[in-house]
């Protein structure tokens, strides 16, 4: 793993770790910050797994010939088997208060996304498609000015953090925090999509599905009736 | 619970090595031989902008960005040249890493000593350089290179091109 890489993942790692201390006595349950944070660990362990995975199937190389290039994630995550991954461990692991460890994620997720999605200024990977609006940049020796697509994404994402964190000290229904988090999540990648350069193999309906699924997750919530 | 974790891995596993060699190794030609100047001359010598990738067959990170590269060359190829130097490596392990990763469509060469990286000031592997065309340097990206970057330095490339 490259020392860039690890910065971004030391970065997410911060952010989430750091609103999860924030949160911990103001929203979520005093005590429930060490059950949570192993939680969110173990997801984003099992999904950088099937995401790599995932990935080298796809890239055409065979993991159990190679199995030293798992450790190799640069480049190489399927984002969308990632997520899925990452959704179920934690299902697994919150069987017995899902939307408790959803809502109490929710706000240390969007963080910690936005963290990685900001590190890409360290990467060389955080322009996009050529842009005029006055605050888009040019890389050095370059007079193509572009959108800092990555930055978008941060800051639509630590603004839901935020807004999230605020509702739920309205203590909404159990389980809507959680769904807006993933409509957020995936709503603002698949928002910024088009404004990233590529090579065509964005997983575009890897993100509508998410934001479907959101969505979906919401309503439920909202019309369920609440435990007596 | 962890039984069952383990079992989703393994099944991930498996599903994931149902994967083959891009193309047969007895398809993929000798690497022809090269060096800093004979390189310098062909990147002088193109009136496409090139993109050259240093790699050697025994780079783990190297593995990772192939699928990148062949993507890549797949949808610019006829704008952009890519040129690939294995270095330090042997001719058949570097023959075997272009079949399997079906990168027939770069232009690769061989490089025993590792002269191309050092004239170009970079040590180790993987390098990919981005030259315009007629043989100016536009960028240097040292390490793996991901899909972002490598996509915005080939857009970059064709601008300056026009």
């Amino acid at each position: 793993m490259e020392f860039t890489l690890l910065g971004a993942v030391a970065f997410a790692a911060a952010a989430t770790a750091g609103v999860l201390w924030f949160e911990a006595g103001r929203t979520n349950p005093p005590g429930s910050t060490r059950r949570l944070a192993d939680a969110a660990l173990a997801a984003t362990l099992a999904g950088l797994l099937a995401g790599r995975l995932a990935a080298m199937a796809g890239g055409g190389t065979n993991p159990l010939t190679h199995p030293a290039d798992i450790v190799i994630v640069r480049s190489g995550v399927d984002t969308g088997f990632a997520a899925l991954a990452a959704l179920v461990v934690l299902a697994l692991l919150a069987r017995r208060g899902p939307w408790a460890t959803l809502d109490g994620l929710a706000s240390a997720a969007l963080a910690g996304l936005a963290g990685w999605h900001l590190s890409g200024v360290f990467r060389s990977a955080w322009l996009g498609t050529p842009s005029d609006l006055p605050w888009a940049f040019a890389q050095a020796g370059s007079a193509v000015t572009r959108h800092p697509v990555e930055v978008y994404a941060a800051a639509s994402l630590l603004l839901g953090a935020v807004a999230l964190h605020l509702w739920k000290r309205r203590s909404p229904r159990p389980g809507v925090v959680g769904a807006t988090a993933l409509i957020v999540a995936a709503g603002v990648r698949l928002a910024t999509e088009p404004l990233r350069l590529g090579l065509g193999t964005g997983p575009e309906w890897w993100y509508t599905a998410g934001t479907a699924a959101g969505l979906a997750l919401l309503a439920w919530r909202l019309t369920r009736r609440p435990a007596p | 619970m962890p039984r069952l974790i383990v079992l989703l891995a393994a099944a991930a596993l498996l599903a994931a090595a149902c994967s083959s060699a891009a193309v047969p190794d007895d398809e993929v030609p000798a690497l022809p031989p090269t060096d800093a100047g004979a390189l310098n001359a062909l990147l002088a010598a193109s009136d496409r902008p090139v993109v050259l990738n240093v790699w050697a067959s025994w780079c783990i990170p190297c593995r990772s960005e192939a699928p990148l590269l062949r993507q890549a060359e797949a949808q610019f190829g006829d704008r952009v040249r890519f040129v690939g130097v294995a270095v330090r490596d042997d001719p058949g392990a570097a023959r075997a890493f272009v079949a399997e990763f079906g990168l027939t469509g770069l232009d690769h060469y061989f490089d025993s000593a590792g002269s191309v990286p050092g004239g170009l000031g970079a040590v180790g592997v993987p390098h990919t350089f981005f030259f315009a065309a007629g043989g100016a340097l536009v960028y240097h990206h040292a390490g793996v290179i991901g899909e972002g970057a490598l996509a915005l330095q080939i857009d970059e490339l064709m601008r300056r091109e026009g």
